[in-house]
């Protein structure tokens, strides 16, 4: 149809990333969805096509605007201490690293277009974590790609644990600790 | 109540017993290119439907038939709004079709499995 949506989609697609990233994909209901977004079931069925059609636009928009520029800092964190500061500091990543998780744990199972979404953002994200360990001379490649995992692992596991409720800094000493370690032993 | 299923490259929904009589309709069938998605959506009875034409509808008992919204005609199958599943269509006769089925959420894995693309 030629009308104008009446709605701004781009804001429509953040709200829903923020919502889904909170609550489970089957315990948010189109009821909900018309309630948070203010936008009409109508106008969200012509847009979107369905819920699970509003949750990949939504998931894509996220993965785009919260997760890659993450990645970029990670990458550019100079060591690893300094990656996973960058990764646990910013209260900015939270949402987008909890829908992740979500995505991972919840939708990749059953949706292979989820996990085709999920595959190349935690490979960049582990090459991040790569580029941002450096190169060791004493380091064999099998060694930085295990560490890189390990550190992308560590990043999802740590925020895992402050969704659980474990406390902020709690976390941050966490992270701060296993960077010692880890810099310390290389 | 409809009965929902895959048959080649096209969707099948069968409007079962005299649901025919109050949809006017006993079967559509809508090429799965056309099939933007399905959503087990409870809610989606209790909102305003437009105006019927042709149909049934007397509120908290059916709503069946063609309704008319914002230009788009959407059709109803509906007694039950727990197990209503709105099922939103691309360059069809309706925009979308939103029907009974006995086991929605099975309904909707089974529209999304054979709409997702690899």
């Amino acid at each position: 149809m030629g009308r104008p949506r009446g709605f701004d989609e781009a804001t429509v697609v953040r709200s829903a990333a923020e919502l889904f990233s909170t609550r489970s994909y089957d315990g948010i209901s189109m009821d909900d969805l018309v309630t948070h977004l203010g936008v009409h079931r109508n106008s969200l069925y012509k847009t979107f096509g369905s819920k699970r059609g509003l949750y990949l636009v939504a998931l894509r928009w996220s993965l785009r605007h919260h997760i890659a520029p993450l990645v970029d800092r990670v990458a550019a964190a100079g060591d690893l201490a300094g990656a996973l500061r960058v990764a646990l500091g910013e209260p900015a990543t939270e949402a987008g690293l909890n829908l992740l998780l979500m995505a991972a744990v919840e939708r990749a199972p059953v949706d292979p277009e989820v996990a085709d979404e999920l595959a190349p953002v935690l490979a960049a994200f582990d090459q991040a974590a790569r580029t941002a360990a450096g190169r060791h001379p004493d380091r064999d490649e099998q060694d930085d790609d295990g560490v890189a995992l390990a550190l992308t692992a560590t990043i999802l596991g740590l925020r895992l644990r402050a969704r659980a409720g474990t406390p902020g800094t709690t976390i941050d000493q966490a992270g701060a600790a296993l960077a010692h370690r880890l810099t310390r032993h290389t | 109540m409809a009965e929902i299923s895959i048959d080649g490259d096209n969707l099948v929904v069968e409007i079962e017993g005299l649901d025919k009589l109050w949809a006017l309709k006993s079967r559509l069938v809508i090429p799965l290119a056309n099939v933007r998605g399905a959503t087990a959506d409870p809610g989606a009875v209790a909102g305003f439907k437009g105006l019927r034409a042709p149909g049934t509808h007397i509120p908290g008992v059916i709503t069946a038939g063609t309704f008319h919204l914002d230009g788009e005609k959407v059709f109803w199958d509906v007694h039950d709004p727990v197990k209503a599943v709105v099922i939103a269509l691309a360059d069809e006769r309706y925009a979308r079709l939103v029907v009974e089925v006995a086991d929605p959420r099975a309904t909707v894995a089974l529209i999304e499995q054979a709409t997702t693309v690899r």
